[in-house]
Formats: structure tokens, sequence, C-alpha cells
């Protein structure tokens, strides 16, 4: 093999995809631009036939069934890919346990930014604190506080082309 | 749907050589590494062109981060040059196109052997660390099943018991590599071997830190801003080693981790970080007038031998 191997636009797109990703939950409340807007690049990065996912809209879940996951109930779920979750949805949300944290799912949801509930975060990945302002999401933070570090669950929110993530090592403080 | 949308054209080789579904694995379980730092979780750790235990989980996770525009630099024990670290990063760059690199300053990706750069790293590069033995429970308890309760509990007691043994027999703290750090407050890691010098670097870092161990398939991260505090007694402060005096015998360069070179009488020291060296003779080189030094050194975590 001599030729420089060259990505395809798959690999490129996927591994910009992961890189967005990794570098919103390693420094949560901040925005990372995603190559693809929308939550079917996040599922092609990350999902396949080794995942059991939830997803509440009909055109991902075809999708997602081309990669081979399985469409499963939220209870059961290891990625759930849910546009405007109610906290009902989200009580449902597997978190692993102390034994087992990678039991914990990873959650996507949209939200927006700028507009809303205004959040302070407090954690690894933040040198003392962040504040962001985020709307479009019920008020799921008192459920997710019930949550006992390190079980829990690792959220991704959808701004438009951006993704934050609040890792389940984040403290939210409602303001 | 055709079997057309369902496949994909014949390719001599998948780009960064891990296939697909072996870079969704790795890639789930990084973030789940990210989301719980120090926590190890357990991956599938594929098998790559070369032996266990000579780097493959740092390997893996490096593959799984490539792209053209990546700049890989690789150390082992601090030397860019020794067989193991030149093979990895030709290799890299071999399956992925990256640019290889000796300067730290210059790399996006660093995959490390037991060492951490002694110039500060930015916010954006990464550090791989290969891991040989990722559970800092393994001498106090052998039965993984028992150390994952333990983990579970926070139970790291034993851990203390190790320390104040040493304490009582030797009279100070005798763990050189590897020394035991709380992450987040929560959760006990093993830094892999690097020297009690490098644990500090680690602590409210700018950079994100992987801990892959591929022999034993678990991986582990430290993000950025995560406090990483070596286990110690209040009264017995955590100590580097005292190399903060010694003097490089080739650079001239005092006050970083130095390799010991045992001569017929004494030993003399040279830098550890070898690039760090070759950029400090090139400097001295270009102030005497000798052409071709384009070099800089960045920052340093330790400042005169002493971290501020």
């Amino acid at each position: 093999m001599t030729a420089v191997p060259i990505p395809d636009a798959f690999e490129a797109r996927t591994n910009a995809t992961f890189e967005a990703l990794m570098s919103a939950l390693s420094r949560p409340g901040t925005l990372h631009p995603l190559p693809t807007p929308g939550m079917a690049g996040i599922a092609e990065a990350l999902v396949d036939r080794e995942c059991r996912v939830y997803t509440d809209d009909p055109t991902l879940a075809a999708t997602i069934a081309n990669f081979g996951a399985a469409l499963v109930p939220v209870a059961e779920a290891d990625h759930c890919f849910a546009s405007h979750p109610t906290p009902g949805i989200l009580a449902q949300v597997a978190v692993g346990s102390a034994l087992y944290p990678d039991a914990g799912a990873t959650v996507i949801i949209t939200a927006t930014h700028g507009t809303g509930q205004r959040l302070r975060l407090t954690g690894p990945g933040i040198e003392t604190y962040t504040d962001v302002i985020l709307g479009g999401v019920a008020d799921i933070w008192p459920q997710r506080a019930q949550n006992r570090y390190p079980a829990g669950f690792d959220l991704f929110l959808i701004c438009g082309g951006q993704v934050m993530g609040l890792p389940r090592s984040t403290q939210i403080e409602v303001l | 749907m055709t079997i057309a949308a369902l496949t994909k054209a014949w390719q001599p080789m998948s780009y960064g050589f891990l296939d697909p579904s072996a870079k969704r694995e790795l890639r789930r379980k990084m973030l789940k590494a990210i989301a719980v730092p120090g926590c190890q979780m357990p991956y599938a750790s594929r098998e790559v062109p070369m032996a266990r235990g000579w780097g493959t989980g740092g390997l893996q996770v490096t593959l799984t981060l490539l792209k053209p525009q990546s700049v890989v630099k690789v150390i082992d024990q601090g030397a860019d040059d020794s067989v193991n670290a030149a093979s990895i990063r030709s290799f890299l760059s071999k399956v992925s196109g990256a640019a290889e690199t000796w300067d730290t300053l210059a790399a996006t990706i660093i995959q490390s052997r037991h060492r951490i750069p002694e110039e500060r790293l930015r916010a954006d590069q990464v550090l791989v660390l290969q891991v040989p033995n990722p559970e800092p429970l393994r001498p106090v308890e052998p039965n993984m099943s028992i150390a994952r309760q333990m983990h579970a509990d926070a139970d790291y007691g034993r851990l203390w018991l190790i320390l104040y043994e040493q304490m009582v027999r030797a009279g100070r703290i005798m763990e050189g590599a590897a020394y035991p750090a709380l992450v987040n407050g929560r959760h006990v890691m093993t830094p892999s071997p690097i020297p009690r010098w490098d644990v500090p670097k680690l602590h409210m870092a700018q950079h994100l830190t992987f801990l892959s161990a591929g022999r034993e398939k678990r991986l582990y991260a430290v993000p950025p801003f995560t406090r990483v505090e070596p286990l110690v007694f209040s009264d017995v402060p955590y100590q580097v080693e005292d190399h903060g005096g010694l003097t490089c015998h080739r650079s001239g360069v005092t006050g970083y981790f130095m390799n010991e070179i045992p001569q017929d009488v004494g030993s003399v020291f040279e830098l550890s970080d070898s690039h760090l060296g070759i950029k400090a003779i090139r400097l001295s080189q270009a102030e005497g007038g000798v052409e071709g030094a384009a070099d800089q050194i960045g920052p340093t975590w330790y400042e005169n031998g002493v971290m501020p």
C-alpha cells in the first residue's frame, strides 16, 4: 500500500460528527458545529447493530433501522433520539448503576439556545461555572438531578446546526 | 430498499485501519468515558497489527480520532525516536495520511507511553496514554468483580493502606509510577505508569486525556478542567521526583524530568522529553549564529523545577 488513504464522505462526516460530540461532552455548555444538522448524522456516527435505540420520529426510525439497530421502548434503549421529550419519557431512560455506569443511556434532544431557562453548569470540563440559556426543553432538570452519580444519562442538545453536551457529571442549577 | 443502499463499494482498506463498526463502538465508549471521568469503560479492543501490550489501546483510540488534517506525535518514555514510538507514528500516518511531528506544539493528537510532554498542552490537543494495567485496585483485590463493586462503593481504603505500609516500612511513599489518583472526587484511576512528576499535569488541565488499555480492554478519560488528586495523607504531602535541580548534560536545560545515565563514576542526566532537549540545543546554536533554527519552546508545566 503506497497511496495515501483518503477518507470517503461517510468516514469524513462521521469523524467530524464524533469530534463535535467529543468536544461538546468534554466542555459542557459550549456549542460545537455539526457537519450535518439534525439527529440522523449523530445516529450515523454512533449507532449500529449492537445498539438498542428509542426514537419518537418515524422518519428517523426508518433510517436507524437501516443501520441495523433494534428499535425498542425507551426504558430498554441505550440511545434515545427524542425531539421534544417530556419529563415522563426522561424518567424512564436507562441510567445504569454505580456498578455499571456505562449502561446509562445517551439521550439526544432538540433545544434552542439563547431563550428560555437560565442554567448554571459546574463540574468536569468547566473551569468555574458556565451559564447557558436553553429553551424548547421541558423542565427535565429536577428529574435529572434525581440520578445518583455515577448513574445517570448523558444529554446532547441539538441547537440548529450545533450541539451542546451535558454529561451526567455536570451539576445543573436552574437560576 | 436495495442491496446497494445497504452495502458499500469495495475498498482495499478501511480509512484509519479500523473498520467503521469498530470505530462506532470506540466512539460510544469514549463518550461514556468522558461522561464519567476516571471510570473504566469496557470495550471490544480489536486486533491491530501490533502485539497486545505494545500500545494497542492507545493505538485504537488514536485511529478513531485520526483524519487527514491531524498531526500526530508519538512518544515512548519521552522519546520520539525510539523504535516503538517511530513505528506507531509511521503506521498512524500511513493508514490515515496524517502528518507526523516531534514537536509538542505542532501536534493535534499526542499518543504517549508513560510520559506527558513538558510543554503545556492546549485545549485543541488530545493526549492518548497507553495503559498496561488500568485497575488501581489490582494490587489489593485481584478479583475483577469484587474490584468493580469496590469502585461502585468508592471503597478505596485499602489503597491508602498500601501507602501507609510503605510509609511504615520505608519512611516514605515508594509508589514511583502509576500513582493512584482520585478523579472528580469519585473514581480512583491509575494514570498509566507516568512518573509522579506528570500526575499534577492532569489536574485542571486544558486538554482532554484518554487512557486506553488494549490488552485489558478498558478505556477511561480525564476531561479538561477535572480534579485529579493523588491519594495522600493530610500530614504527608504529595511529592514529585526531586529533579528540579538536575541539569541535562546535552542541552544544559535545568528543571525538568530527567533520565539518569549511570557512568563509571556517578551518573549524568538528560532530558526525558527528548524533543524539548533538541529544541533547546537548536535554540542555543541559533544564538551562537548557526542557521536553521525556527524552533519555539512553549510554556511548560514546571517552571524552574516547580509547578506553580
